[in-house]
């Protein structure tokens, strides 16, 4: 047992135990581990601006650097972090060398208009779901990288994910920080909030 | 907060994570996975190579596929045959079906040796040994994605590991 005691589950802890069972010789645990956080994985890279197909190659490249450095891992409970970490270096050393994307640090909170790139919004089925993703899309895209991270983590991570991302300490959790209050400013300023 | 319908953006930064928020951040996960998915199959292409990874292993490469072997969702009744090769081995698989959802896969592999063989399907992974003339079977497999892995035994050559195959 890994977990016991009142520890509130989160992504962060269920992955930390999967991790320390590989490691002790449960070969199926990988597998497990790989399902859980490879879609915060995913966003991680595409909120670096890696197209789908870089993103992908750069998940896969995070996993095989995982079991190749399992054993000198020194801080299994951070294994998200890690792999975030990872996750993020890499998507910034392919996008320098692929040249097909423009690299470039988050620097400041302008208002960015929406990416070319950006997903289609057709797909949302709710009109509220449609509603939120304008006001998302109206946010920095540092704030966006933020935000489409953090809503795949659970509360007690926030910070520490915010941190491998390369975020400065209070830019979530356990105070809203800057970004999530700004897309609560823009939600409360909206009258067609609320009633979706 | 003089006014609570409306703080400012320093206060609302500095106010604690509230249901709200949690409610935002819900949806705002909902809205990524509709519009931005982990593309399909990508949990078991990482899987499949953390697997090459762990064997060392060598890659075969689908030579050839009858009765559109590999491709998901077609009704398939007939007997399939698939040929996988390596540097060192090819291997012959036909799956015929049996029960229901259930299916015999019977195997061939060139040169014969000492080669063990495991299946591996979603929810199991079974082993068997090739005979002397290289043949081996299972019985009463499930339908679904699986994939082989061949070690001949001893110092005889590296482990091959096939695609996985939809039988």
């Amino acid at each position: 047992m890994t977990q016991v005691g009142p520890v509130q589950e989160t992504l962060a802890s269920r992955a930390a135990a999967l991790f320390r069972a590989y490691r002790e010789g449960d070969q199926a645990s990988i597998g497990e581990l790989v399902k859980l956080v490879t879609p915060i994985l995913w966003h991680t890279a595409r909120g670096q601006r890696l197209d789908r197909e870089l993103a992908e190659d750069v998940v896969q490249s995070s996993w095989l650097a995982l079991v190749r450095s399992a054993e000198s891992i020194s801080d299994p409970q951070a294994i998200l972090q890690w792999l975030i970490v990872s996750t993020r270096r890499e998507a910034w050393r392919v996008v320098k060398r692929a040249d097909r994307v423009e690299p470039r640090e988050f620097e400041n909170d302008e208002i960015v208009s929406p990416a070319d790139d950006q997903p289609d919004a057709q797909v949302l089925r709710s009109h509220g779901d449609t509603h939120l993703w304008e006001h998302i899309a109206r946010l920095s895209e540092r704030c966006q990288a933020l935000l489409r991270v953090i809503a795949f983590a659970d509360r007690p991570d926030y910070a520490s994910v915010a941190e491998s991302l390369g975020m400065p300490v209070g830019s979530i959790g356990p105070t809203r920080g800057r970004c999530l209050a700004k897309l609560r400013e823009q939600l409360n300023n909206d009258p067609k909030w609320g009633q979706s | 907060m003089t006014d609570p319908r409306h703080p400012s953006l320093d206060e609302l930064a500095a106010g604690a994570i509230d249901d709200t928020d949690d409610d935002v951040l819900r949806r705002t996960a909902a809205i990524f996975e509709a519009l931005d998915p982990v593309p399909a199959g990508l949990v078991d292409r990482i899987n499949f190579g953390l697997t090459l990874e762990a064997l060392h292993a060598e890659v075969a490469e689908l030579q050839r596929s009858a009765n559109l072997a590999g491709v998901r969702g077609d009704a398939v009744s007939d007997v399939q045959t698939v040929t996988f090769t390596s540097s060192t081995l090819t291997t012959m698989i036909s799956v015929t079906p049996a029960s229901g959802d259930r299916v015999r896969v019977d195997g061939w592999i060139a040169p014969a040796g000492r080669i063990s063989v495991e299946l591996r399907a979603k929810a199991e992974t079974r082993q068997t040994e090739c005979d002397a003339d290289g043949r081996f079977v299972f019985d009463d497999v499930p339908r679904g994605l699986a994939q082989f892995v061949l070690r001949p035994e001893g110092d005889e050559g590296r482990a091959v590991v096939t695609p996985a195959i939809e039988i």
